[in-house]
């Protein structure tokens, strides 16, 4: 069985990788809008079980009155 | 002597066409998951004789992955095996072996056993196995590196899916088709990075 490489070398940083890959500054705008959109999404799924929780209560509530 | 390799560097031998796409962006991302830095031989400039600069390439990253697994004739006439990845293969292997704690090498492929067949001085190397899926791609990566903070594969693909699904719009800004051009390259690493950033501080139980 193979063993994996154990990395322990430290993250690049941004600024480091911003060197290394430079992109134009119509990019950055584009890539900070795709990445408001992705955080967009992240939220929603996480706010999706909390809302399906209070709509439990909610229904639970009502059948009970 | 060159410099010491770059502890993060993953030298990236693929197959550099349009049914690559997937596993390419599938690579990208997730090597950034992992805190790993990829590098293609698009993003040498131009001067110097090609295959050397592919060698200094190879030679500043600390591993590489050769992805063997589309080493077949070309579709496109005249029909012709594509050597350029068996190539980068053996100037790595020459070098690893001259300076093993310099480099390590990986190879890839998409049905098991196949490298037994086509290149069978490799006897004895496991090949990673990827199946031709970009899960597949990022279930191996996880099994070839370890990190104390590593993402779960569920996270990894939740990233992958979104990049997949604006690659065309990165191309587009880009003015390109072509995926790998050095443009493309440099866009889809930054946003794999930051993409990373974002589930990791939103999302820390997939991590």
């Amino acid at each position: 069985m193979r063993k994996p490489i154990y990395i322990t070398a430290p993250r690049p940083t941004l600024e480091e990788l911003k060197k290394q890959f430079p992109i134009s500054k119509a990019s950055e705008r584009a890539i900070q809008a795709l990445a408001d959109e992705f955080k967009a999404q992240l939220s929603n799924r996480e706010e999706a079980p909390v809302n399906s929780i209070k709509q439990e209560k909610r229904r639970k509530s009502a059948s009970a009155a | 002597m060159p410099p010491p390799p770059d502890p993060k560097g993953v030298f990236l031998n693929i197959p550099y066409d349009e049914e690559f796409r997937n596993l390419y962006i599938a690579y990208v991302v997730g090597l950034f998951q992992l805190d790993l830095v990829p590098h293609l031989a698009s993003e040498i400039p131009g001067g110097d004789r090609r295959l050397n600069r592919i060698f200094e390439l190879i030679q500043s990253c600390r591993y590489s992955i050769h992805d063997l697994s589309r080493v077949e004739l070309s579709v496109v006439p005249p029909a012709a095996p594509r050597f350029n990845m068996p190539l980068e293969l053996g100037m790595t292997i020459t070098w690893a072996n001259l300076n093993p704690d310099q480099h390590t090498w990986f190879v890839w492929e998409s049905e098991p056993y196949r490298l037994q067949r086509s290149a069978s001085d490799l006897n004895g190397t496991d090949p990673y196995i990827h199946n031709g899926t970009p899960e597949g791609v990022l279930r191996e990566l996880r099994n070839a590196f370890h990190r104390d903070s590593m993402p779960s594969l569920q996270g990894m693909l939740h990233v992958y899916r979104f990049v997949y699904n604006n690659f065309n719009a990165i191309l587009l800004r880009n003015g390109t088709h072509n995926p790998y051009d050095r443009s493309v390259f440099n866009e889809l690493c930054m946003l794999s990075r930051i993409l990373t950033d974002l589930i990791r501080l939103t999302r820390p139980e997939v991590f």
